[in-house]
């Protein structure tokens, strides 16, 4: 691999003594014509590694945005964002997007995988963002099994594959580069309960072994299955 | 580098996406096409012409001038209706010291019924009258040697071709052979159109039987053959001091002059029709702009999501733009082939031959087509690649 350019190495050396993800006063503000929208008021709290965190709270409370923060697509209007003892505030775009495809594994709600890749391809995207095109299966075929998705649909592309599937690949996707921290907005928003429940375990199972992970859920059986609820109302934790 | 995913994913979108990108890229094939076989007939035509002239660019033309001065009037003109305006020898004798030492050559020039060989039909076929000293200077023979008799003559070479004429065939000059029997003595070189004299379909005869047949002791036109081209200039302009003195009595042509002016004018109008087809080829590049907007547009969310797990402005980017040269390559270069098959029918059917076709000077129209072709694509591919690598990655997620 071709040696990382000094800055990146910086935001990138991983600091394990550090916690995976601090917010100190975070404050996030929308300016808008009618006037500016608070959508995080002084927000302090701080994942450490293995966690697994579910983010409660009513419609337009901020979990979006305070998922945005986190996953370094944004950057705070006040306060202080760590990532693994980085601080993110005053980064370049460049830099969050590095951050973003080394030390982030992002999950949507609508799975978003790229249509015009398959299975492999899908998963190995960010990995190849990092080292170029040829770098190989072993490690993409490493990470689909252990989100237990069935050998023979390596090949196919996303419209072959069921919700279930695809949600697989997609945390398969965000895995691949071994982020500190795995963000996943409504995992199981746009599956069955029965599907929903079998996702909810593989993700119950990567934390066992070690990953950390934040979810945004509406549900409160989904939300059983983390160790702890961040549950905001208005742009404040409440609990 | 990760340029070879987005290479890649350009590549499959452009394939998804077949039926438009076929019509974007015929857009470009057609301009390219416009482009390189107008530049190839262009250039093939001022070969062409120039090939023909060749042999005559090293000359001063002297005419008696069209326009009514009542100077120069003498012979009453020859039987075969060559112009009642003449140069008269004096005229001749001061356009051969001004010009010295470039030689002066008179020139006679009429047409007239001739007959080959008994029984045949008339025909009518131009006749040149030349001292005999000066046609070694003026004329090459491609067979039999040059005519000093006042009873021979020289052929052109198609002359020679159509009528079936060998040297030592006879020719009966004038009606029923009134004006004598000539021998062919040799049979000139072709040469192509020209401005001093076309002999190619002509005969040429010795001044003296000229002047005797067509009762003529003046000349219709003055051909200065000048040694060192650089002096044509001077030549020409020493000429018309000396002799429109007072009144306008000559033309005098400078072929070299004329040639520039005439190839002046051909590349003007390659210019122009080359233009035309590169308007053609800006259409094909807005429609290429059109279709990578379209693209940019459906592949919003797309764009979001590589965003957000990594994907950097410029990656983004460079996928859009690669797309757009994809399209401006494949296109420009199936253009260039076809502009090789269109410039070679244009070529076989306006010129006749296609020999100017595989000549570097028009080869390089095509490298300009191609080139123009393929800078059109990527230019208009900036803007929407500009337009994907900068939207905000969050609205870009959360467009559906
Ligand atoms: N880009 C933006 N521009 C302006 N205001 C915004 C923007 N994004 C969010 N907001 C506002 O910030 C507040 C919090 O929005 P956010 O999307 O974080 O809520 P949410 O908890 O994700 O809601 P939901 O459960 O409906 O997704 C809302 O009042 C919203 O209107
Ligand atoms: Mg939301």
């Amino acid at each position: 691999m071709v040696p990382l350019p000094e800055t990146e190495q910086k935001v990138t050396a991983i600091m394990d003594d550090q916690p995976v993800m601090v917010f100190r006063d975070v404050v996030k503000i929308y300016p808008l014509p009618a006037g500016d929208v608070t959508a995080l008021d002084r927000v302090s709290f701080q994942v450490d590694r293995g966690e697994f965190i579910s983010v409660m709270g009513p419609s337009g409370s901020g979990k979006s945005t305070l998922l945005n923060l986190m996953g370094c697509l944004d950057t705070p209007t006040a306060g202080d964002i760590y990532i693994s003892g980085t601080r993110i505030g005053d980064m370049s775009d460049e830099e969050l997007t590095n951050i973003r495809r080394d030390r982030i594994g992002f999950t949507f709600q609508h799975f978003n995988l790229f249509p015009l890749l398959n299975v492999i391809e899908n998963v190995t995207f960010s990995l190849m963002l990092r080292a170029g095109k040829d770098v190989g299966t072993k490690r993409a075929k490493e990470v689909l099994r252990s989100v237990q998705l069935e050998e023979h649909l390596y090949t196919h592309t996303p419209t072959e594959l069921s919700g279930g599937q695809q949600q697989r690949v997609a945390i398969a996707r965000a895995l691949i580069n071994d982020p500190d921290i795995l963000l996943c907005d409504e995992p199981t928003g746009n599956l069955d309960s029965k599907t929903g429940t079998g996702i909810m375990e593989l993700m119950t199972e990567l934390n066992r072994k070690g990953t950390t992970i934040i979810m945004v859920t509406h549900d409160q059986n989904i939300a059983s299955y983390s160790n702890r609820t961040i549950r905001i109302s208005d742009g404040r934790i409440v609990a | 580098m990760s340029g070879g995913i987005f290479f890649e994913i350009a590549k499959r979108n452009i394939r998804i996406h077949m039926l438009r990108s076929s019509l974007a890229m015929l857009g470009i094939i057609i301009g390219v096409v416009a482009i390189a076989s107008m530049g190839i007939l262009g250039n093939s035509m001022v070969l062409a012409v120039s090939e023909s002239l060749r042999t005559v660019g090293d000359s001063v033309i002297i005419t008696p001038h069209v326009g009514g001065s009542a100077h120069g009037f003498g012979g009453g003109g020859g039987i075969g209706g060559a112009s009642s305006l003449t140069i008269t020898e004096q005229d001749f004798l001061q356009i051969k010291r001004v010009s010295a030492p470039n030689i002066a050559i008179p020139v006679l020039q009429t047409s007239d019924r001739m007959k080959l060989g008994v029984g045949s039909d008339d025909i009518v076929a131009a006749i040149y009258g030349l001292n005999p000293d000066d046609v070694p200077d003026l004329l090459n023979l491609k067979e039999g040697g040059y005519n000093r008799a006042n009873s021979g003559c020289l052929v052109g070479s198609k002359f020679a071709e159509d009528h079936n004429v060998k040297v030592g065939s006879r020719i009966a000059i004038g009606t029923d052979g009134d004006k004598g029997t000539l021998r062919v003595t040799g049979i000139i070189e072709e040469r192509g159109m020209a401005f001093d004299v076309s002999t190619d379909s002509a005969i040429v005869v010795t001044r003296d039987w000229f002047g005797g047949a067509y009762n003529r002791n003046d000349y219709d036109k003055v051909v200065v053959k000048v040694k060192n081209l650089d002096e044509i200039a001077d030549v020409k302009t020493a000429i018309e001091k000396q002799l429109n003195r007072r009144d306008t009595i000559v033309d005098v042509m400078d072929t070299r002059k004329t040639m520039e002016t005439l190839f002046t004018a051909f590349g003007q109008i390659t210019t122009f029709v080359t233009a035309i087809g590169g308007i053609s080829l800006l259409v094909a590049g807005v429609s290429i702009l059109n279709i990578m907007m379209m693209s940019v547009t459906e592949r919003i969310k797309e764009i979001g999501i590589m965003r957000s797990i990594g994907a950097q402005k410029q990656e983004v980017m460079w996928m859009f733009l690669y797309e757009a040269l994809i399209l401006g390559v494949v296109g420009s270069l199936i253009g260039g082939v076809l502009s090789l098959v269109g410039g070679y029918a244009i070529s076989s059917m306006m010129l006749n031959t296609t020999k100017y076709l595989f000549v570097p000077s028009s080869m390089v129209n095509i490298v300009y087509g191609v080139t123009f072709g393929i800078i059109i694509c990527l230019i208009c591919g900036i803007y929407p690649a500009w337009r994907a690598a900068n939207l905000n990655p969050i609205d870009a997620l959360r467009h559906e």
